[in-house]
């Protein structure tokens, strides 16, 4: 026994000094650009491209895989204080964080890239996708304005419909207007057919859909004057808003249980064709995909109320990538950046992973269901690039009022004046802090 | 006829078996159900209600194999595992036995920050131990992935050890100083081989800790030839969606081993834990 355990601690001592010395020492090979990233269903779509690119221009990426995202968070954060960082890499915190690696000098400023020959490279990329990477003049963060990231695709929120479903119901085309939305949900109804689904148990999911129709009821501006406090939420617009979800339940159009049901749930509801229409994020695609291949959907904007504003869903950039500023690649990593949002690379890179392109172009090369999503990213908004963004406890109070709506707990005027008392005691406070 | 205390006896027994049964089912049901889904396909998981599949697909361990190139991983995660418990049983079972028997200046102080170190979680070290490992090179290097994770299991096993030796009587080293023996002979024969059902707990404390160990391997280790098992299962898990036939069957091949490393040490486990070796 003892012979054993002392050979085994001499295997084992020998194994610690022989793996050690295995990896130790290795010099980064000054031809190689590196790029360090966390999405794992994309990278061997990645690694693919890199291998295309060294065949084309004989320039090796080593891309590097570091997931989840926190994982790969941690590690980005390290490798800065160490002033290790790759040559491509992405940043997944806050803008603010982005902010402080700008301020550090960890990223490169690529406006002039972006700007070369007449802004060809900006022109071919959504705006949307690469203003999540652009700081404005006057930014609160006081970045230099430009652009310091590119991304590589892009995500939206709509809703999808279930062709077969409608079929069974006599429903020719998806509904455009609300009314033509209620009709289809009382015609599915009668043949027994579960009208809508969506994660509404995840509280953002229930204000997503809220401000999509608060945009196409009142208009942007009259959003931004609320959340500045000028317009209350008892408003008649407001009350509309929170009728929709009223309607909606009135009408026996939501699945039983939609307020405690978390997004994967209702994936599964929809991708199983238990319920004919879903709400649901561009990513959905994957998802039912894997659980059912078969699934004959497509995806449509939320028909719209009225026709005086537009409707605006939720969306913007996916996943993004930044140049480091210190690296002797950085040509060369920017070459590569150009070169993987270029149409052919975006298409690919589409198809192989089923998300949205971030590249215009890029709509004509990929399947339908995927360029039904991309196209509507002209009628995207999101929170982090309003003007004014609504109080926290108002947010949960507006939006925790939606699901006692829908379990019929209280009225929309109820919520309204509740929503409007919230907002009224937190103006009353934050100006108390002020004095 | 059976007597009153018979029947108490009995109901006593039938009672304490059906609690017994109920925790059993609720750890192996658990085991059971990824079993069960490894055997299914990514539409059937989640359709087939059934509690056996109608079909089964033997084929998603060769692909979760394959695909998650668990070839390399299994060999990197036992060459880690066996090395950090090696080295965690060396150096803490040494360090407790000098803690509990050896007068040393600053001993108490040591001490106490060993248990102090057990109060700071890990990912807060995180930014602090890469920039170290930087420094002294050790960053995409097994040998800097081991010492690190021989210091992460380090302050737990120094307190178990310490408070199983504190109990070990003093007249056993007495009487193997008065037939000669040295400190580290004395540790060697006597303290090591008493504190067996100690060291059972933290070998299978600390192999459970490294082979599910991810977090660390991603911070310092950028090789994937490099990397542990948990890499290997990554794979199935998108941002989105999860493949979770393939996932499963993943977790079922790197559950193996340790439920092996478990069901070979129960005896001294038991012992363990019933002499009071986790008492600290």
């Amino acid at each position: 026994m003892k012979k054993l355990l002392k050979g085994f601690l001499i295997c084992s001592f020998l194994v610690l000094i022989g793996s050690g010395l295995s990896c130790s020492g290795k010099a980064a090979d000054p031809n190689t650009v590196t790029l360090w990233h966390w999405m794992n269903d994309r990278h061997a779509a990645i690694e693919e491209l890199a291998s295309r690119y060294e065949e084309q221009t004989g320039i090796k990426v080593k891309v590097e895989l570091f997931a989840p995202p926190d994982a790969y968070t941690q590690r980005i954060i390290a490798s800065a204080q160490s002033r290790v960082l790759p040559d491509i890499y992405g940043i997944l915190d806050k803008k603010e964080i982005f902010a402080s690696f700008i301020e550090n000098g960890f990223v490169a400023n690529l406006t002039e890239e972006f700007a070369k020959d007449n802004n060809a490279w900006e022109k071919s990329l959504f705006a949307k996708a690469v203003d999540v990477n652009r700081f404005k003049p006057n930014n609160p963060q006081n970045i230099e304005p430009g652009i310091y990231g590119v991304p590589i695709d892009v995500t939206n929120i709509q809703m999808l419909y279930n062709k077969k479903l409608l079929e069974k119901a006599g429903i020719k085309t998806p509904p455009k207007t609300f009314d033509e939305f209620l009709a289809a949900g009382e015609a599915l109804k009668r043949v027994g057919i579960t009208g809508f689904v969506a994660g509404w148990g995840e509280l953002w999911m229930a204000d997503c859909f809220a401000s999509n129709y608060a945009f196409n009821i009142m208009g942007e501006d009259k959003i931004m004057a609320t959340y500045r406090g000028e317009v209350p939420y008892t408003d008649p617009d407001w009350v509309k808003v929170f009728g929709v979800f009223k309607t909606l339940s009135d009408k026996g159009i939501l699945i039983e249980g939609i307020v405690t049901k978390p997004n994967k749930d209702a994936e599964q509801d929809f991708a199983l064709q238990r319920a004919a229409f879903s709400f649901n994020g561009s990513w959905c695609v994957n998802v039912y995909h894997n659980m059912n291949p078969d699934l004959d959907y497509g995806a449509m904007l939320p028909p719209a109320m009225n026709s005086k504003f537009p409707l605006k869903i939720w969306g913007g950039g996916g996943s993004s990538f930044v140049v480091n500023n210190h690296t002797p690649n950085k040509e060369k990593a920017i070459a590569f950046l150009k070169w993987l949002t270029g149409h052919e690379q975006q298409a690919y890179l589409s198809e192989s992973t089923k998300n949205l392109p971030a590249n215009r172009e890029a709509l004509s090369s990929i399947p339908k269901i995927l360029s039904q999503f991309a196209s509507a990213m002209d009628d995207t908004t999101h929170p982090t690039i309003w003007k004014f963004n609504e109080l926290p406890l108002v947010v949960e109070n507006f939006d925790k009022g939606i699901q006692s709506i829908i379990i019929g707990e209280k009225t929309p005027e109820q919520v309204a004046a509740e929503v409007q008392a919230v907002k009224e005691r937190e103006i009353e406070k934050a100006k108390k802090r002020k004095r | 006829m059976l007597n009153k205390y018979q029947i108490k006896g009995m109901f006593k027994s039938t009672f304490l078996h059906i609690i017994l049964m109920s925790v059993a089912a609720t750890c192996l049901f658990p085991l059971f159900w990824m079993l069960r889904c490894s055997l299914m396909t990514n539409q059937t998981v989640f359709v087939d209600k059934s509690f056996f599949p109608h079909e089964l697909h033997f084929m998603n361990y060769f692909q979760a194999w394959t695909e998650g190139n668990f070839g390399i991983y299994f060999i990197n995660s036992i060459i880690y595992t066996t090395s950090v418990v090696v080295g965690i049983v060396v150096v803490s079972s040494l360090a407790a036995y000098a803690f509990s028997r050896l007068e040393f200046p600053g001993k108490k102080v040591f001490f106490y920050m060993f248990v102090l170190a057990m109060m700071i979680p890990l990912p807060g070290s995180f930014v602090a131990l890469f920039d170290l490992m930087n420094i002294i090179g050790l960053v995409n290097t097994r040998i800097g992935y081991i010492l690190c994770m021989i210091n992460v299991g380090l302050s737990m096993s120094i307190l178990l050890l310490k408070t199983f030796f504190d109990k070990m009587p003093p007249d056993l080293e007495d009487a193997a100083r008065i037939d000669g023996c040295g400190r580290l002979r004395i540790w060697w024969n006597v303290a090591l081989p008493l504190a067996r059902p100690a060291l059972a707990v933290i070998i299978i404390f600390n192999s459970l800790n490294v082979w599910n160990e991810y977090i660390l391997a991603q911070l310092l280790l950028s090789d994937k030839n490099l990397m542990p098992l948990q890499r290997g299962l990554m794979v199935f898990q998108g941002s989105h969606s999860v493949d979770y036939p393939l996932l499963m069957a993943g977790l079922t091949i790197a559950a193996i081993p340790i439920i092996a490393v478990y069901l070979f040490m129960q005896k001294h486990i038991i012992k363990g834990l019933s002499s009071g070796a986790v008492v600290g």
